[in-house]
């Protein structure tokens, strides 16, 4: 590699190669269907841009989520998972987000400690009037899990990306 | 100190007995010898005949709380015998209201820690077949190794080394004098040196760990806060959990384990003291223990039963582990 690089007059930075220029992340992104979901939507019809590798997954509440929705979700091929649900105090059901702080809190902490990089599983509070947080939200996560690259940990070996 | 477990165990037969005997209970769960002397299993115990088998020595160890939401599906009322950690699973499985405490009866052994055989046979290099233990009031010593003597407080079971409530909690009746709080002891020192190393080494390490899970769900068994009708490893639809040996559903078994019993994990360290593979899975309930500490104040499951359990309850003004 470096050799073909040389040849060319390139030089890598910080270990930065062409391929890993080209390598886009994979992030699911699971979305309160009151608050967050709704910021998506506000953000696409508000014509904002935000990386078109997220894939945004509706859920009821964020106190829906499973934790073994992100467990399977990084071990079928995801680089990085975002829970996003409405700000503490504004829960549709009046207190899901407040449960699921704690529940994720302790989840994050425990995947950490497994191994994998405490940045790729995110939680965001984002209401249905913050569009141009969604975009900012997925633009910077997006960001992150590129400079940590792609992850390899508790991913299932019989596992292919489809690209 | 012969005579002393003599007298100990007269005591306690003469306790329950008198319950089983005269109908208040249908069922004593309690401990009798196994095939070996190392090893004390399950008694279930319905007459007098099954009362003489009963055993109380240093190899105790099954946490008899599990077997409750079962047997109670047959008998009306159920004495049981309980240690320290025993006794807060059984608090815990009340509070989930698992069990109906009203047809329980508690009774309490306080507990000086129990002896781990794997440390015998180390300790004497010998099979544990060919070896034989007098049990002293500080010290062990081996017999069949031209008399070694090891202070007890060596041999004792990981779990009992980190036990901080050796006297049981809420029991109808103390069978044996108090031995006292043991809140010196440490808990979490293997978690912190995991928590200190680089992120890669703690994956390379679980990873070795993991890989050699049989997934035999011993773990799952043995504890007694999965009191789930249905795991999530044995439903059809949705399917959460494959079937093959792959490292990473072996991850995902255990990380969702031990979050399940976040906020229930009593600490009887039974999951660990089982696995065929000696998986060090205290180490990930621990670790989510500690958090809880850390960030939602101080609690230890089946202490108090009046104190709610962390994860069902919140603040409005809680700390997150994330940027909100």
């Amino acid at each position: 590699m470096s050799t073909a690089l040389g040849k060319t007059g390139e030089v890598p930075v910080n270990g930065a190669s062409p391929e890993k220029e080209r390598w886009t992340p994979l992030i699911v992104a699971f979305c309160c269907n009151w608050c967050s979901y709704a910021g998506g939507d506000l953000a696409g019809t508000s014509r904002m841009d935000y990386p078109a590798n997220v894939k945004v997954i509706r859920m009821p509440c964020s106190s829906r989520i499973n934790p073994l929705f992100i467990l399977r979700a990084f071990q079928r091929g995801a680089d990085g998972v975002l829970v996003a649900g409405c700000h503490p105090g504004d829960c549709h059901y009046t207190s899901g987000n407040y449960y699921v702080r704690r529940n994720l809190s302790l989840f994050r902490r425990l995947l950490e400690f497994s191994g994998i990089e405490p940045e790729r599983f995110q939680v965001s509070w984002i209401s249905a009037s913050e569009g141009d947080k969604f975009a900012g939200v997925m633009q910077s996560l997006t960001e992150e899990i590129k400079a940590l690259g792609p992850n390899g940990k508790w991913r299932d070996s019989r596992w292919q990306s489809v690209e | 100190m012969a005579e002393r477990r003599i007298n100990n165990m007269e005591k306690i037969r003469t306790a329950v007995a008198q319950d089983l005997l005269s109908g208040r209970i249908d069922l004593l769960l309690g401990w009798e010898k196994g095939l070996y002397w190392w090893q004390s299993r399950p008694l279930f115990a319905r007459n007098s005949e099954d009362l003489q088998r009963l055993t109380w020595d240093s190899f105790c160890v099954a946490n008899l709380s599990g077997y409750l939401q079962e047997e109670l599906k047959e008998n009306k009322k159920i004495g049981i015998l309980l240690k320290g950690c025993d006794s807060r699973a059984l608090n815990r499985l009340v509070q989930d209201q698992m069990v109906d405490r009203e047809r329980v009866v508690a009774y309490g052994l306080p507990c000086p820690g129990l002896l781990d055989p794997r440390l015998l046979k180390q300790e004497a290099g010998l099979e544990l077949t060919a070896l034989g233990i007098e049990e002293g009031e500080d010290r062990v010593t081996l017999t069949g190794t031209k008399g070694k003597s090891i202070a007890r407080e060596e041999l004792l079971l990981e779990k009992c080394r980190r036990c901080h409530h050796p006297d049981p909690v809420g029991c109808d009746q103390l069978l044996l004098p108090p031995v006292g709080s043991r809140e010196d002891r440490s808990r979490f020192h293997q978690v912190t040196r995991l928590e200190e190393i680089p992120a890669e080494e703690r994956f390379a390490y679980w990873s070795s760990q993991f890989e050699r899970c049989l997934r035999c769900y011993a773990c799952r068994e043995a504890c007694p806060c999965c009191s789930c009708r249905e795991c999530f490893v044995e439903q059809e639809e949705p399917r959460w959990l494959g079937k093959a040996h792959e490292n990473s559903e072996n991850f995902i078994y255990h990380l969702t384990r031990a979050f399940h019993s976040a906020g229930r994990c009593v600490e009887c360290g039974e999951c660990q003291r089982v696995c065929p593979v000696e998986l060090p899975l205290m180490e990930l309930s621990s670790k989510i223990i500690k958090d809880i500490n850390e960030l939602y104040g101080e609690y230890q499951a089946g202490l108090d039963t009046e104190q709610d359990p962390p994860l069902l309850t919140y603040q409005p003004d809680d700390p997150a582990a994330f940027v909100e």
